[in-house]
């Protein structure tokens, strides 16, 4: 699909990701509780490269798989646009993050039996069995810009820079309007992690798509438009230093 | 992705489908055994209409007739052989005088209409016999034609070895008595494959009681107008019409004989067989049951490894709709190559046992697939394929989250 049409296609589709009243809390290894994440307040407009900052366990990936729902919120909300994505319930949303999310785990997560091109087209494989010569294309041109070129070798024999960019390419092969990404260049070494954050930033542009970005790496926060700390007081929204 | 979670599965995949497989072929060998021993024991029963003895056990009569398991038996009074051929109830009525063997066959005396069982046999090699001292061959007997058969007094308690004349044999010859093989008959299927029939007249006479005819180059067969007319165990009677039938039964239930149809002994026979193949039947079930038992363990034991890749399957955005179809279609996959390897280990096992038994009884055993073998199949396919719903459908309860931390 050419880069045009894409970015067409999502400018309409990248919305205003608003979290509001957002309480989550966890029990420690005594069983009491203890807040995770407190956010009263924090949008990031549509299209907008985010980078967010903090400490390890200050609630960095909890706040991305909030956005992603991938579970709800003690209190408070999550709005993607007119959607509250907290509020749906479990397939829709499911839908929703098959239509509009792309995720980069930080474990990737990868399937290990499957090969490098049925990994990154496995969200496609969820309506329809076979791969289609189109999805097959895109996957390896978007393979290829992550600079794997054997996609017929299984995952699980992958070195964990290989797997970090399967897992990048997956998240990218459905041209999501919101794109998650939990420390994507933190096993790669700094030529590699040059390579895929400048990647990373470069298709969420084409796209128009929403980028938020959890990281430590401080060239990949660089690159970003603004950046948010976790964990320092409320979090809002600085330009990237 | 179907095939991916299997080989993920690894040697818990062999594991279901080898439990599987058994379960199936336990169930089926079970069910086919039983329904080919009862099919083949009621076809070798098929000629034998109504049977006619001396007052004793029904059961061993027909163990011995039809069966030919050797037994020492009362002897019916010859003179019944005209009474019943002068009866208009009766269409035809032969003698079976058994007792002989040589080389472990019995030697069976009848007439030329039972041996032809009622004409309806035509030999597939050679004649039937036509003189005293013809014989003709069933078609697992191990002589040739033409060649000389010398009988022996077959000992109650003794089972002797098809083919071998040994010691015992050997020993209760009767010295200076052949017969010679003119013919042999096509297969039946049940003991008299193994038989060696002759004329009654011969067995008579090899036992020094003469041959039952009034001259010594007369005939063979009905009437018999000797001056004495020697016993036989049993006779087979083959009534004119089914009313025929019972009156016949009646009335030779009296007077120092008895009578009865074969088929009565065989639903006794089968009754138990059946109450021991029910005994069985739970067994098996009880079985499939705890195979069944051991698969959902064996998938609640891997279910940790398998709930990271639901959890990872969901955050991808899959619908409930695949990821139970995944998995299902996995189980599915893994129980229906159980349920083949299983019907086929069934079938072989079933062929082996059903071997073992023709060689001992000379009974032919086929194997059929009944429907409640096929039906035990399709239902551990389905259990087994739903029972690994359980874990996937419960692995939804929980968050995406929790589920990646695995």
């Amino acid at each position: 699909m050419p880069a045009s049409t894409v970015s067409e296609r999502l400018a309409s589709a990248a919305q205003p990701l608003h979290f509001s009243g957002i309480e989550v809390d966890h029990r420690d290894g005594d069983g009491r509780p203890f807040r995770v994440l407190d956010i009263p307040d924090f949008k990031v407009p549509p299209g907008a490269l985010i980078g967010l900052r903090g400490p390890s366990g200050s609630g960095k990936t909890s706040l991305l798989h909030l956005a992603a729902g991938f579970f709800l919120p003690d209190a408070g909300s999550i709005r993607w646009g007119d959607v509250a994505v907290s509020a749906l319930p479990g397939a829709a949303r499911d839908r929703w993050r098959r239509e509009t999310v792309g995720f980069v785990f930080q474990d990737f997560h990868l399937v290990p039996e499957l090969d490098v091109l049925a990994n990154i087209t496995l969200p496609a494989s969820f309506s329809g069995w076979r791969q289609t010569s189109d999805q097959v294309a895109r996957a390896t041109t978007l393979a290829g810009r992550m600079g794997l070129t054997d996609l017929r070798r299984r995952a699980a024999v992958l070195s964990r820079g290989e797997q970090q960019r399967v897992a990048i390419a997956r998240a990218l092969f459905n041209a999501p309007a919101l794109i998650l990404a939990d420390e994507p260049t933190a096993s790669l070494d700094p030529a590699h992690a040059a390579e895929v954050g400048s990647l990373l930033v470069e298709v969420a542009r084409e796209s128009g798509a929403t980028l938020l970005c959890a990281s430590h790496d401080p060239v990949l926060l660089a690159r970003m438009q603004q950046v948010a700390v976790i964990g320092d007081g409320p979090l809002i929204l600085k330009v990237a230093a | 992705m179907v095939i991916a979670d299997l080989r993920a599965l690894r040697w818990t995949a062999a594991a279901i489908v080898t439990l599987v497989a058994l379960a199936v072929a336990i169930g089926v060998s079970i069910g086919a055994q039983e329904r080919a021993l009862r099919q083949a024991s009621a076809r070798a029963a098929d000629d034998f209409d109504l049977l006619i003895g001396a007052p004793g056990s029904q059961t061993q009569l027909v163990m011995s007739a039809i069966y030919l398991q050797p037994e020492a038996l009362p002897l019916v009074d010859g003179r019944l052989l005209n009474e019943l051929a002068r009866d208009p109830r009766v269409a035809a009525v032969a003698p079976l005088a058994f007792g002989d063997i040589a080389r472990g066959h019995p030697v069976i005396g009848t007439t030329l209409a039972f041996a032809s069982r009622w004409g309806r046999l035509q030999p597939s090699e050679g004649r039937l016999f036509a003189r005293e001292g013809e014989a003709v061959l069933g078609a697992d007997v191990t002589y040739k034609l033409g060649d000389k058969i010398e009988p022996s007094h077959a000992i109650a308690g003794h089972w002797p070895k098809r083919g071998v004349a040994d010691a015992e044999e050997a020993s209760h010859r009767h010295e200076g008595h052949a017969y010679v093989a003119v013919g042999r008959l096509p297969r039946l299927g049940s003991p008299f494959d193994r038989a060696i029939l002759v004329s009654v007249e011969s067995v008579w006479a090899v036992h020094g009681l003469g041959n039952g005819h009034a001259g010594e180059d007369a005939a063979l067969g009905p009437p018999f107008d000797g001056q004495r007319i020697p016993g036989v165990p049993a006779l087979v009677v083959k009534p004119r019409a089914v009313a025929d039938a019972y009156a016949l039964r009646a009335r030779y239930r009296q007077g120092g004989t008895m009578a009865f149809f074969p088929a009565e002994v065989l639903v006794g026979l089968y009754r138990t067989l059946g109450d021991v193949g029910q005994v069985l039947s739970v067994a098996s079930v009880l079985n499939a049951v705890l195979i069944l038992a051991a698969i959902f363990l064996l998938l609640v034991a891997v279910t940790g490894l398998r709930r990271r890749r639901y959890a990872v399957l969901r955050a991808l955005g899959a619908p409930p709709a695949y990821v139970l179809l995944v998995v299902w279609l996995g189980m599915a996959g893994l129980v229906a190559a159980g349920c083949l390897a299983g019907l086929g280990l069934g079938a072989a096992a079933t062929l082996a046992v059903s071997g073992l038994f023709e060689a001992q009884t000379g009974l032919r055993l086929s194997f059929a697939l009944g429907s409640a073998e096929l039906g035990q199949v399709g239902l551990i396919l389905l259990l087994g394929s739903l029972a690994a719903l359980i874990p996937a459908a419960l692995s939804y309860r929980r968050s995406i989250t929790a589920g990646l931390r695995g």
